[in-house]
């Protein structure tokens, strides 16, 4: 499934976007686990050790505008995207 | 125990050169706690005295407030706050400054510093200590913050003078002046306006005193966990990338106003995003720095390659839109340029931005000729950022127009301007669309400050949960949730870049709170503390005019977003209504009479 990447997952990575290898569809869980697997550098920074969810203020968003629910099934026509919470100061 | 920490209020009255200080009692530090609760507690005694002032009037004050953690080693926290009447708002304008200046005012010995009247000539303030000197700085006029610091660090012998200052903008008037300490600015709002009016160039502070705690030794450890914690992934984007990130995102979200909010989809995001700056190590510079005393180190600063490293400009994100999206305009050294221009001027660089954005839309639409700026006012020309803001700081032609920002452009050149004047009680928006963030538009339309950011950041309630199905009363309890945590970020003071690193913010604060100040307080009683501080801005603006029905939005929020993929979208004028009938419920403010006893 291919994720576009922004802010520090991008920085980790080195890319706009990847291609995860995971059983499509899927759900956030599958994808949060298949990333850190996949990309072990974005642990603790952008995935919590326990590779179950983000690290603050990281976001998984559907297209960039939508949270998928804990048990939705999405593949990557719904272009998924591994953001952060705009915030200034 | 009583409260730790400098306690005495300075005033100074620069038209009789009276100089008066005194001591504040512990129960006002521990109802205001400082920083920007303590300075809106001053600014009411004041206008209690005096009635309402308008803004630039002799007695219309500058207020000085530092953060209670200022000069302890509470990490991301050496700030201060000031407060005035804005002269773009007429009301209540209390914004945040930071790093050595604010160590420097506790270390005075200060809590607060009140400068009003009117200085015979131009005049620098020094506080030496425990001396109070006001110097003549007739020859520091026309010069930036930057080079009036290098002067007076020259002529008064001392490299470690700490100054905040004035540009050429504070001292003509421009509305949307601010005020520069230490590379940061108290931007929004004019406070440099008011500065300038009191013909005040600068005020140096040198303070050696200590600034004691009530518990080193839990004030040690607690601020050794945060500092850990601000060095951890909470702030990994702000230490990393800076706040300029948020371009890239605003835009995938299609939440990125461009073109004074005509659309929300920016085509040339990618060519002016600084995260561009960044990974162009070829092309550009990146600078780094930061506040004293902070972990985090924010500020990201390019320039491009082989120009002079002082011309770096900060990358801020709110900064960079103003002059790039929303400008139209796609390039990032005409975009930093116009940053660092500027803050030479001491411009507040959102309004001085989205003036220009006005002013090309009016133009675009026959309201405006390209009015002797030798190239088109058109969006998309990165050409005309600096001869408009050059006019703006001279104040001809152009510049006599939008020196006094959107609203009063607007009100000049008639309805059509006003119905794309993009102003919230005279405080230009910031870079946030909030036709896609509904529980934002609210905070932004009841924000005592106008359209501030930093006090209605209730957007991150919808970036999160974009889809989410809010009740109004979820929505309008988050929205009071999220300004009462500003009022206590603001009045502790510490950096909002550092929300990430607690846990339970209202426990932990309260427990560094009780270890530096002696005077103990638990989470619920500081967020009843900030309850009474909204309160008390409100009786602020009150006294100085403000009326419920002054809470609206610019009529373009109204309509539909023409592109990207919330295109359709807009507010709903009678959810809006119905939002703000139910926040008013949930505040349970009744505007007092004017300057009634409290």
């Amino acid at each position: 499934m291919q994720i576009e990447l922004f802010g520090m997952a991008r920085e980790l990575i080195g890319e706009p976007r990847i291609d995860v290898e995971i059983e499509t569809p899927a759900t956030v869980d599958k994808l949060i686990d298949a990333l850190a697997r996949s990309y072990p550098q974005l642990l603790g920074i952008v995935i919590d050790h326990d590779r179950s969810s983000l690290v603050e203020p990281n976001v998984l968003l559907l297209d960039g505008r939508r949270s998928p629910g804990r048990d939705e099934l999405f593949d990557e026509r719904d272009r998924p995207c591994l953001l952060f919470v705009p915030s200034g100061g | 125990m009583r409260y730790r920490g400098p306690r005495d209020v300075l005033e100074v009255d620069l038209t009789t050169r009276v100089v008066r200080r005194y001591a504040l009692e512990d129960e006002v530090f521990a109802q205001t706690l400082g920083g920007v609760g303590l300075a809106v507690w001053l600014l009411e005694r004041h206008l209690e005295q005096y009635g309402p002032l308008a803004p630039l009037s002799p007695q219309s004050p500058l207020v000085f407030a530092a953060g209670p953690f200022a000069a302890t080693p509470v990490p991301a926290a050496n700030k201060h706050a000031l407060a005035t009447i804005s002269p773009l708002t007429g009301l209540l304008n209390e914004g945040l400054s930071s790093s050595h200046w604010s160590v420097a005012l506790r270390r005075c010995g200060l809590a607060a510093l009140i400068v009003t009247g009117i200085a015979r000539e131009w005049s620098t303030l020094v506080v030496d200590d425990g001396e109070v000197r006001i110097e003549p700085a007739g020859e520091l006029i026309g010069a930036s913050p930057r080079e009036t610091t290098k002067r007076l660090r020259e002529r008064l012998g001392d490299r470690t003078l700490r100054i905040c200052a004035i540009g050429i903008a504070g001292e003509r008037g421009v509305r949307f002046a601010s005020v520069e300490n230490d590379g940061r600015q108290a931007g929004r709002g004019g406070s440099g306006a008011v500065m300038g009016s009191k013909r005040l160039k600068a005020i140096a502070l040198r303070g050696r005193g200590e600034v004691a705690v009530a518990d080193p030794g839990r004030v040690a450890a607690l601020s050794a966990v945060l500092r850990e914690r601000a060095m951890g992934p909470a702030t990994a984007k702000y230490r990393v990338l800076g706040t300029g990130a948020n371009l890239r995102v605003l835009q995938r979200m299609g939440q990125l106003p461009t073109r004074n909010f005509t659309g929300a989809v920016f085509e040339g995001a990618e060519r002016v995003t600084p995260e561009a700056a960044r990974e162009s190590r070829a092309t550009f510079v990146e600078l780094r720095a930061g506040c004293a005393g902070c972990p985090v180190q924010c500020e990201h600063m390019y320039v491009r390659r082989g120009r002079d490293r002082r011309a770096a400009a900060a990358s801020e994100y709110e900064s960079v839109w103003a002059f790039g999206p929303n400008c139209g305009v796609d390039d990032l050294d005409a975009v930093l340029d116009a940053i660092a221009l500027c803050d030479d001027y001491g411009l507040d660089t959102i309004t001085t931005g989205a003036t220009i954005a006005f002013a090309m839309e009016a133009a675009e639409r026959g309201l405006l000729g390209d009015e002797g700026l030798g190239t088109p006012l058109r969006f998309g020309n990165a050409d005309v950022l600096r001869p408009a803001i050059e006019a703006i700081v001279a104040g001809e032609g152009l510049g006599a127009l939008l020196r006094e920002g959107v609203r009063a452009a607007a009100a000049r050149l008639g309805p059509e301007a006003e119905s794309f004047a993009m102003h919230a009680k005279g405080l230009e928006l910031p870079g946030y669309e909030p036709r896609t963030l509904p529980t934002y538009a609210l905070s932004l339309a009841v924000c005592t400050r106008g359209a501030c950011h930093n006090r209605a950041a209730s957007y991150d309630v919808d970036f999160r949960r974009p889809d989410a199905p809010l009740s109004d009363e979820e929505r309008v309890r988050a929205a009071i949730e999220i300004e009462n945590d500003a009022i206590l970020w603001d009045s502790l003071v510490l950096c909002k870049f550092v929300r990430g690193c607690f846990v339970d913010f209202a426990e932990e604060a309260a427990a560094l709170w009780s270890a530096v100040s002696g005077l103990e307080l638990d989470g619920e009683t500081l967020k009843r503390r900030a309850n009474a501080i909204w309160r008390a801005k409100r009786r602020i603006n009150a006294a100085l005019g403000w009326r419920p029905a002054d809470d609206v939005l610019p009529p373009r929020l109204f309509e539909p977003l023409r592109d990207g993929p919330h295109a359709g979208r807009r507010l709903d004028a009678a959810e809006l209504e119905r939002l703000r009938t139910v926040y008013e419920r949930e505040r349970g403010f009744v505007v007092p009479h004017p300057l009634a006893p409290r």
